[in-house]
């Protein structure tokens, strides 16, 4: 048997066993057992060191609001840092570590921190590590070096490096009605909203609905709450308009209604099943919801209040009550409120020994007389605990007399021998959704806590959460709020029957007893009420910069038991009431939220590809694939044992020599349709299309609207009305835009409809001496010949049964014709192409011929379109219409932009047979350490088989007037520098014969 | 007459994957569709051409915001914006009877049948799949059948149409099919799915 299980009770199944290890040690637990609940019942009270002095930390809390029992969870080959011991469930094979110690929990060196005292209270590392002038060491670098040191000291767990295998899923989920807690309000709101039809979404962080209900051992409609609570949610089960999420926090409340939860599908299973997510993030669109978030206990501060035993008094009840766990063998009660007393009996109850009750308040009412009796003591009114004793386990407690009214001590203080404190200062309302929703917290005096806000989006409130305690309170709001949410009045229908409790839950307003020692108001972030002191006395007086400077509310549990405190502690300093010293904004989110919950499907690449139709077919010939925005694009096919660059050589060598082919599916296609079609693009090309005759094509060049160059390719007239723009494949997306943008800000009156059909054409460029002979053998239909099909001419035709459009037009500066048939024969009509290229040896070529051929052409692309570049500057202003505006026609003649000086488009050669670098500077000394100033840089390179040397295209200040002079190629970061040779951008075929042949 | 190839490739194969021990609880599959044509009217003219396509098409189809309309030859169209639908059908020669039925005065129809590839998704958990990729209300009330989204996932333009009580019509840019459907399986691998 378990030191510290109770005989009997519990919710827990005590048939069965269950094995896990807390730092490396084997413990058993029972189904139904948290972590905490489990390490407790087996006598574990030490679970976690602070935050920054080391302290030894026993368990606080019985649910979300944990701050010290953070524990790293080995799961699955990962390490999960920072779980809190109340929130994991129980299972075989369960594997736990402590965190933030070494070399053990039991002797953490780290504790030596707490020496440091006074030395490293808040602020500590601006004042001593940022500021003070020690020799060299000033300032940040003084920080810099210090840095490491103090965040390994300080700090909680450890992530791991390794990539988190665990699936993750995202889930959108719309209803009428979001119901967010499944307690007794919760449940009450869900059913009758549900019964009048609206869809209903039931959130709930625990694994059971039930809350309170659950384990208060309470009665409701004449049979046990726990029972009552189990049919109410199996008939809402039953309902098909209802969906209940167990395991499920709701953490952010956002614009228009839209929450976000985390569902923790698989995390109680030691193995999530396969195909099934570990969580599930929940985007909850909701017409109304309704806020039944209930309220978390806060605790009174005092000195010693952090040794491994003291914790909440609900908590206590719950551990007693719900897992059958006594905390302590000898407690001691410390409240300023009722609720605490029905802890004293129900420990009593379940056979332990309470030791005392401390009560700051003067006198009690009857009821929580009537409790203290039941659990055998006489409350210590008008008491405090002024101090603690122990070490890595609570032993004893020093109470003294207190009086509210002025928060003095006087008389005698008297230890009292326990291993167990049971702390309430009052209950806080969950208010953190309300609050994220768009309006700040209320205080209440007279329930000395902050109420939720007057809704600003479209919810309503239910129970607790209300700051209405009771549950025959939560009965009653939940089904108002349920019909309040669906547009009903509150009924009169007879609610389940539950007795009533006279136990006053109303604090007295006391939520600090001063005295020497530390005091922690923040348990995780080890923030003392001297820190909240120490920031006032700094002029950290707002609440937001008393947050910032002390760390008073961040971190996992983002304050939940500490901010109330804090606030009453800042405002008894500055002298004004706690709504004086206002409150922040509660932020999403509510509970931690794994960030593999919100990448979900997103995560390797990040982004989806895209395929061509004849993708598979390059990839089974070993084309070597590169990304070419999401494509995937062939960028060579080397042979066995070559290299890319022989292969490309190769390939651009066979295409000047005979023919190759090459897929150039990627490029943007856009259907430009309607009356004002040709008009549109005379408008956003620089040439003129409006006189392009139909069948034929044209090249086409973009500019910006501030006179830059945007995009080039050409587009075919295949009808009046009907164009085929084609763009690059990076600026498909991009120019789609820009023309989109024309047609609904600019020239909304225009009749044109654009459609991308990027997808709807495979393309095959066939280009070479011999493309027209291997067209000739495959095409049918129509005729290739020069006079059929002319320079930028368009046939239709049909190629082994496909129908075919083909244009001749060449980015490589041979005779050259681009295939277009539909995508679903994209494949058919390659491979009938390849077959047809057989007698000639037709070479498939990938991107990086592709590149050659164009750089010994002169063709710009991307490299040289770069955004920084006119059409003056590439020579393309010979595309520069005088008769038409179009865009980028205003701006493109600012002086800037036709600067003589301007780096302009030339061609380099290496001289001594150095490989060039996209990017490298071009500078005029030629002096390796000091080059000087660049005068340009280049742009692209290859090496040129037809010229048998490494040329580049660059940019390079005066262009053209530098034709025939020298300069050097500094790439330091290539490590490389030599003389290149610039020349004219146009290295083969200058006159166009071979295209035009 | 030749063949179309699928984009889906080779792991696109007939078969039950993921969770399928209890049962498949969906099924995806790929759907040929020799004709797909986007029919867009010119502004004030959306009625005109909804009638145009409806009178060719055998449909009855409107002009209002996501709704959609197919008959019993498997002729089905949805709203995907503004003056904007979807048309799609076995027979090949509707892309054409189209084009020639719309004129210019009313509205403009490219032919996409090689540009879109459609997969249906159908099932008793089509919906718990559908609503993992898409911010989407497919609810029957909300999404009725025959009706229609324009909408994207994860950067891939998605149009889905309702034509059925459990079963979807997703059409996706052919590129991007591939890796649609690896979403789309991805995201049935829990409920267990078929691949017929």
């Amino acid at each position: 048997m378990s030191p510290r299980r109770t005989a009997k009770g519990g919710l827990i199944d005590r048939a069965r066993t269950i094995r896990f290890t807390f730092d490396g040690e084997n413990y058993v637990g029972h189904a139904g057992d948290s972590l905490a609940s489990a390490l407790l019942a087996n006598g574990v009270s030490l679970m976690g060191r602070s935050f920054k002095y080391h302290r030894p930390r026993g368990v606080f809390s019985a649910g979300v609001e944990e701050p010290n029992a953070l524990v790293t969870i080995l799961r699955e080959g990962v390490r999960e840092p920072n779980i809190p011991a109340t929130q994991i469930e129980l299972h075989d094979g369960l594997r736990v570590e402590s965190q933030n110690r070494f070399p053990s929990l039991a002797w953490d060196l780290g504790a030596l921190n707490q020496l440091g005292g006074r030395l490293i209270g808040a602020g500590f590392y601006y004042k001593t590590f940022m500021g003070p002038v020690m020799g060299p060491l000033k300032g940040t670098r003084f920080w810099m070096m210090c840095e490491r040191a103090i965040r390994r000291a300080a700090g909680l767990g450890r992530a791991d490096y390794e990539p988190d295998p665990s699936r993750y899923e995202r889930m959108n989920a719309f209803c009428d009605v979001l119901v967010v807690g499944g307690g007794i309000a919760g449940l009450m709101a869900a059913e009758a909203a549900a019964n009048t039809g609206k869809q209903v979404v039931l959130a709930e962080q625990e694994p059971y609905t039930g809350g309170f209900a659950r384990w208060s051992g309470e009665i409701i409609g004449g049979e046990p709450a726990d029972t009552w609570a189990a049919a109410m949610t199996a008939r809402l089960a039953k309902l098909d308009n209802v969906r209940l999420l167990t395991r499920t926090a709701v953490w952010g409340y956002y614009d228009s209604n839209t929450l976000a939860a985390l569902e923790r599908v698989n995390d109680h299973l030691a193995r999530t099943p396969k195909g099934h997510a570990r969580q599930r993030h929940w985007t909850i669109r909701a017409d109304q919801v309704v806020l039944a978030t209930g309220a978390l206990e806060r605790p009174i501060v005092f000195c010693g209040n952090d040794r491994p035993g003291i914790m909440l008094a609900g908590a206590v009840r719950r551990y007693v009550a719900e897992f059958g766990v006594l905390p302590g063998s000898k407690t001691v009660i410390f409240t300023n409120n009722d609720s605490a007393y029905e802890t004293a009996a129900v420990i009593r109850r379940a056979g332990g020994h309470v030791a005392a009750i401390v009560d700051v308040r003067p006198q009690i009412g009857d009821e929580a007389a009537a409790r203290a009796t039941e659990a055998g003591v006489v409350a210590l009114t008008g008491h405090a605990i002024v101090g603690t004793r122990g070490g890595k386990a609570l032993s004893g407690a020093v109470v003294q007399a207190f009086d509210a009214a002025t928060g003095s001590l006087s008389g005698e203080a008297r230890p009292i021998d326990c291993d167990s404190i049971a702390v309430s200062g009052g209950w806080q309302p969950l208010i953190h959704l309300a609050s994220q929703a768009g309006a700040k917290p209320v205080w209440r005096a007279e329930k000395q806590a902050f109420l939720p806000p007057e809704p600003t989006q479209r919810w309503v409130g239910a129970g607790a959460f209300l700051g209405t305690f009771g549950t025959r309170q939560a009965l009653s709001s939940g089904r108002d709020a349920g019909l309040k949410s669906v547009g009903k009045r509150s009924s009169r229908a007879k609610l389940p029957e539950t007795p009533a409790t006279e136990l006053d839950l109303t604090p007295a307003p006391v939520l600090e007893i001063r005295g020497k020692g530390k005091a922690f108001v923040d348990l995780q972030h080890d923030v003392t009420a001297d820190d909240v002191r120490l920031a006032h006395r700094e002029g950290f007086v707002s609440v937001e910069h008393l947050k910032r400077y002390t760390t008073l509310g961040m971190a996992t549990d983002q304050g939940k038991t500490s901010n109330v405190p804090g606030l009453a502690i800042m405002a008894d300093a500055r002298g004004i009431a706690i709504p004086e010293a206002g409150t922040t904004r509660f932020r999403p989110p509510f509970s931690p939220v794994a960030i593999g919950a919100l990448a979900a499907e997103r995560y390797g690449e990040l982004k989806p590809e895209r395929f061509t139709p004849m993708h598979d077919w390059h990839s089974e010939r070993g084309a070597e694939m590169t990304p070419a925005g999401l494509w995937h694009r062939p960028l060579a096919y080397a042979n066995a044992g070559e290299t890319v660059d022989q292969a490309y050589i190769r390939e651009t060598a066979a295409v000047r020599r005979s023919v190759g082919i090459v897929d150039v599916s990627t490029l943007g296609k856009i259907a430009v349709k309607g009356p004002d079609a040709a008009g549109l693009l005379d408008r956003v090309y620089t040439n003129t299309f409006s006189t392009l005759k139909v069948g034929k094509a044209r090249y086409g060049l973009m500019l910006r609207e501030d006179g830059l160059a945007f995009d080039d390719g050409t587009t075919w007239r295949l009808g009046e009305t009907d164009f085929l723009m084609t763009t690059t494949t990076a600026n498909a997306g991009p120019v789609m835009q820009h023309l989109e943008y024309c047609l609904d800000v600019l020239w909304p009156d225009l009749r044109v409809h654009l459609t991308s059909v990027t997808d709807q054409w495979a393309g095959a460029a066939i280009a070479g001496p011999k493309a027209r002979a291997v067209l000739e053998r495959c095409v049918s239909g129509t005729g290739v010949d020069n006079g059929t099909l002319p320079f930028m001419g368009i046939v239709h035709g049909e190629i082994d049964g496909a129908p075919v459009m083909i244009c001749r037009l060449s980015f490589s500066g041979e005779l050259a014709y681009e295939v277009y048939c539909g995508a679903g024969h994209g494949l058919h009509v390659w491979e009938a192409l390849i077959e047809a290229g057989e007698p000639f040896a037709m070479t498939p070529y990938g991107m990086e011929a592709l590149g050659a051929l164009r750089i010994e052409k002169g063709h710009v692309t991307g490299a040289e379109i770069d955004g920084r570049t006119t059409a003056r500057d590439l020579y393309l202003d010979w595309m520069l219409s005088k008769k038409k505006p179009f865009i980028g026609s205003g701006l493109m003649d600012r002086p800037a932009l036709i600067d003589k000086n301007r780096a302009r488009l030339v061609g380099v050669v290496s001289l001594d047979g150095q490989r060039l670098g996209g990017g490298a500077h071009l500078v005029e000394r030629g002096n390796r350490d000091e080059p000087g100033e660049s005068i340009g840089h280049v742009t692209a390179y290859c090496y040129s088989p037809a010229l048998e040397k490494y040329i580049g295209l660059a940019l390079v200040k005066g262009g053209k007037t530098r034709h025939g002079t020298r300069a050097f190629q500094s790439d330091p970061l290539r490590k490389r520098f030599g003389q290149v040779e610039i020349v004219s951008h146009h290295f083969f075929d200058p006159n166009g014969e071979r295209m035009h042949g | 007459m030749v063949e179309r190839a699928s984009p889906l490739g080779n792991d696109f194969r007939p078969g039950s994957y993921g969770d399928f021990a209890n049962g498949a609880d969906v099924a995806i599959s790929e759907v040929p569709k020799a004709a797909i044509v986007e029919a867009r009217a010119w502004p004030g003219k959306e009625n005109a051409l909804a009638g145009l396509v409806s009178s060719t098409c055998k449909l009855k189809l409107s002009a209002l915001p996501n709704s959609g309309a197919a008959n019993r030859e498997g002729v089905c169209a949805f709203n995907i914006g503004p003056g904007r639908f979807l048309v799609s059908g076995a027979r090949e020669a509707l892309a054409g009877d189209i084009a020639q039925a719309v004129d210019e005065e009313t509205g403009t129809v490219t032919d996409l049948s090689h540009g879109r590839t459609v997969l249906a998704i159908e099932g008793a958990k089509v919906e718990w799949v559908l609503a993992k990729l898409f911010a989407l209300d497919f609810s029957n009330n909300a999404f009725p059948i025959h009706a229609g989204r324009a909408t994207a996932h994860h950067d891939v333009f998605v149009q889905i149409q309702r034509r059925g009580e459990k079963r979807f019509e997703l059409y996706v840019f052919r590129s991007f099919a591939r890796a649609f459907a690896k979403s789309l399986r991805r995201a049935a691998q829990d409920v267990g799915y078929t691949i017929k």
